[in-house]
């Protein structure tokens, strides 16, 4: 609903004993995907067939939801060398639920829409996003969680419905007329909320909020990075790196591909396939000519940080949405956190923090030693 | 095409199951209208060595004289080279104690008996004769062939894979079994194309591929794996298993181990 410049959402609670009736009747709007245990430590989205080994407190996935949209590996077309064509394959794609997807999971994806979904959409991309249905859940952070430095710990947008976590059910925010046709569809399920309920989710969003390991500004840090680029973090880190991709094939905005053609044994025919690509990777700056623009491992290392810290005009945040996944995956044991924290200078005391703890503050308008004042 | 391609296979010292991998292919019958087999004993009986070739595939170890012989002839009757398999690619399984007195290897495992070749320390093709691509594995993958020939076929250039085993491990939906369970994986540092085959099964990769040619990172493998314990014998015999050959390994190792502690 739209009145007077206000949106007005639309707030609905689900009783607990009502979430596997519910989550069984998603199956009618599609297949239903949500995150499950795979192994002792770590989950990923899977096809729900059983709801009730649906996971609503984990910590991440090891795959980020973005892997629904844009496929670890597609082949994007069929071509001919003899008839000088190609043909897109576009498969046909049946609606389906991704259920239980973190605040800063959503984010990811508002992300990845802002490069796939511009002006020139990614075919592959808006077929697959068009067909699939959100449903966020409420979360609290575990150690390696940022998404309070990063602006991505509450979802405004980019849900059909947000369940948020209530001591008896989901306090569900409805985001799209989508969302609301679910809940009408399934109204005998729901019920109004209450002001015990609204008391309920606060308590719920303090205690979140008090959770986060860092409460700290980051705003200057994407400069910070540009002009520490010859600090030592940077070799000591890299050194340790394996470049194995992890924290690329991990992360939730991470959108570069690497395309191959493989032809067929006829000598015309073949395909151009595309699978999800790691700027740690050496091919990644290969470029004609053998020339290739990022030659070490250490000029990969700080493209990753560059990067990921790197201002969404779109959006107004950065490109990295404090999922913490670059850090819980990485074998090597390397925190991004921790090296960022580094170059803003909130854990080496050799130079002056750049940000006081207890002070935030954020542009230029807020530093000491600018403004018009005397 | 009016004029069929001439390919060779030849076989080193080897299991041959490299070439088996190959002839057991399906597709393998599109080529024969396109394929001219000039030498390839397990299919084709009407097979000489001495022939000239545009594709010659060779796998095995060189492992005696002749065979240095074979690779070189090989060499100058083919355009193309290419290294099929661990063994010609790196030397195999049967170089991993390289470093020890070659006689003292013999007679572990031959004891005193006689043969009638000289035989010598397993290693890779590429020591004596210039290979031009690469099928890695142990054995290769046949969608690795088939790229490979499909390529060739019209008129351009195979890829190689310059990328580790983690890449596919995650592609494929994989837990990581280096961090979760703190498995000496060999994941992070072996070349790709076996679509994460171990670890999709629970396995720690062995390496069989090889390490990604210029981008394995021993020391920064070694000092994760030194964190969950391991002693620098025991992270080298694991990665010499099929790198015994790579001229990087032992300094990068070391560097780790004479590092503090």
């Amino acid at each position: 609903m739209y009145i007077n410049g206000v949106i007005e959402l639309r707030y609905v609670k689900l009783p607990k004993e009502n979430t596997y009736e519910f989550l069984e009747r998603l199956k009618e709007w599609g297949v239903l995907y949500a995150p499950v245990k795979i192994s002792e430590k770590f989950y990923d989205f899977r096809e729900i067939d059983d709801v009730r080994k649906i996971e609503f407190k984990y910590n991440r996935t090891i795959m980020p939801p973005k892997k629904f949209f844009f496929l670890p590996k597609e082949k994007i077309f069929e071509f001919s060398i003899s008839k000088a064509e190609y043909n897109e394959v576009i498969e046909n794609v049946e609606p389906f639920i991704v259920f239980g997807v973190h605040a800063c999971d959503i984010f990811g994806l508002k992300i990845m829409d802002t490069i796939y979904l511009d002006e020139l959409p990614d075919k592959y991309y808006k077929v697959r996003r068009e067909k699939g249905i959100i449903i966020g859940i409420s979360c609290v952070p575990d150690e390696y969680c940022f998404c309070n430095l990063r602006e991505t710990d509450f979802a405004d947008d980019g849900f059909d419905l947000f369940l948020h976590e209530l001591p008896d059910g989901w306090l569900v925010r409805v985001g799209t007329p989508k969302g609301h046709r679910i809940v009408d569809k399934n109204i005998k399920l729901f019920e109004e909320v209450t002001t015990q309920d609204v008391c309920e989710f606060r308590e719920f969003e303090n205690k979140k909020h008090q959770m986060f390991k860092y409460h700290e500004d980051w705003g200057n840090l994407r400069y910070l990075l540009e002009m520490e680029m010859e600090h030592p973090m940077w070799d000591e880190q890299s050194e340790l790196c394996l470049a194995c991709g992890n924290c690329n094939l991990t992360c939730p905005t991470c959108r570069c591909y690497e395309v191959q053609d493989i032809p067929n044994l006829d000598g015309d025919t073949g395909v151009r396939i595309r699978r999800w690509d790691s700027c740690q990777l050496r091919s990644h700056g290969l470029v004609a000519g053998n020339h290739n623009f990022r030659p070490t491992k250490k000029s990969r290392f700080m493209n990753r940080y560059l990067c990921k810290n790197s201002y969404n005009e779109k959006l107004g945040i950065s490109y990295c949405v404090g999922c913490g996944r670059c850090t819980y995956f990485c074998p090597a044991e390397i925190s991004f956190v921790e090296n960022l924290r580094t170059i803003l200078g909130v854990k080496d005391n050799s130079c002056p923090p750049e940000v006081a703890e207890e002070m935030p503050k954020r542009g230029f308008a807020y530093s000491s030693s600018m403004g018009g004042e005397e | 095409m009016s004029e069929k391609v001439r390919v060779g296979f030849y076989a080193l010292t080897s299991c041959y199951g490299c070439q088996l991998q190959m002839a057991m292919m399906d597709e393998i019958l599109h080529l024969l209208d396109k394929v001219g087999i000039e030498c390839w004993f397990m299919v084709e009986r009407n097979s000489e060595e001495d022939r000239e070739v545009d594709i010659a595939f060779i796998e095995g170890s060189v492992s005696t004289q002749e065979e240095i012989e074979l690779v070189k002839k090989i060499r100058e009757k083919a355009k193309i080279v290419i290294a099929v398999g661990s063994c010609a690619i790196h030397g195999g399984v049967q170089s991993w104690d390289k470093d020890k007195e070659f006689n003292e290897l013999w007679k572990t495992v031959y004891g005193d008996a006689h043969v009638k070749f000289e035989p010598k320390m397993a290693e890779p093709v590429e020591k004596y004769i210039k290979v031009d691509y690469k099928l890695y594995g142990c054995p290769p993958e046949k969608k690795d062939f088939l790229y490979a020939l499909g390529t060739l076929l019209i008129g351009s250039w195979p890829e190689d894979i310059d990328y580790p085993v983690c890449v596919e491990c995650r592609l494929r939906g994989n837990p990581c079994i280096l961090i979760e369970k703190g498995e000496p994986c060999l994941g992070p540092i072996t070349t790709a194309g076996c679509d994460a085959r171990c670890p999709s099964y629970g396995i720690p990769c062995i390496g069989c591929r090889g390490a990604v040619k210029d981008v394995a990172w021993f020391d920064s493998l070694a000092l994760e794996f030194k964190r969950k314990g391991l002693t620098k014998e025991e992270i080298l015999e694991r990665v010499k298993i099929f790198n015994a050959y790579n001229p990087k390994l032992e300094e990068m190792v070391n560097k780790i181990f004479k590092e503090g502690e």
